[in-house]
């Protein structure tokens, strides 16, 4: 029992910067070429004026994060976490098959 | 103008994002670890960075970047999490299942 405590409070100290950088470079990754940056540059490029566009457009992604992070508690919550992790273990794989569909579609 | 201009920029991105694949990544992470601040932080810095590397590079990131390429490196990623969640789900579901005999 006293193992396990240990191990939890371990997990909870290392967890606040690795759980940021895991956020930072997954979400990073997925939003590089996302249809949401490409519609920031069509804005920027039509309005002339970058700025406005830049922090209007991050205003945005900013609410956008907490909404996400709100709904995932708030789900993890009702269920079991097992669960939780199956069904966003499958709806990622969903979301990774349909990328790799989208970008090779024109190959096939 | 500059408000109306800032306004319809904020809901073009916000409904563009809604449901978006970062968003459900971002719900994902919250959803199993115990931080979501450090997951509200590294999420939204991640897409302002984003989004200042695509202001700033003028095109997209595609100019040096081909989109072939940043999609299979997305689409792995997406495939990793996946797996280890599936893999998490089943050693949780045994622990919950020991937990639930001990008492």
């Amino acid at each position: 029992m006293n193992i396990k405590l240990e191990k939890n409070e371990n997990n909870i100290e290392k967890s606040f910067f690795s759980i940021f950088i895991t956020t930072f470079t997954t979400i990073f990754i997925a939003e590089l070429g996302d249809k949401t940056q490409i519609a920031t540059l069509m804005l920027s490029a039509e309005s002339g004026k970058p700025i406005i566009v830049f922090l209007g457009s991050s205003l945005a992604l900013i609410s956008s994060s907490i909404v996400g992070v709100l709904i995932g508690k708030w789900v993890s919550k009702k269920i079991s976490p097992s669960k939780f992790a199956l069904f966003t273990g499958a709806l990622m794989i969903l979301i990774s098959i349909f990328l790799a569909y989208e970008t090779f579609k024109n190959y096939l | 103008m500059i408000l109306s201009l800032l306004l319809s920029t904020f809901l073009t991105v916000f409904i563009a994002e809604l449901g978006d694949k970062t968003q459900l990544a971002t719900l994902t992470i919250s959803g199993t670890s115990n931080k979501p601040l450090a997951v509200f932080l590294g999420s939204s810095s991640a897409l302002v960075f984003a989004s200042l590397l695509g202001a700033l590079t003028g095109g997209s990131i595609s100019s040096f970047l081909p989109e072939v390429v940043l999609k299979s490196i997305a689409s792995i990623t997406f495939f990793i999490i996946g797996i280890r969640l599936f893999i998490n789900s089943f050693t949780i579901e045994k622990e919950e299942k020991e937990e639930k005999e001990n008492n």
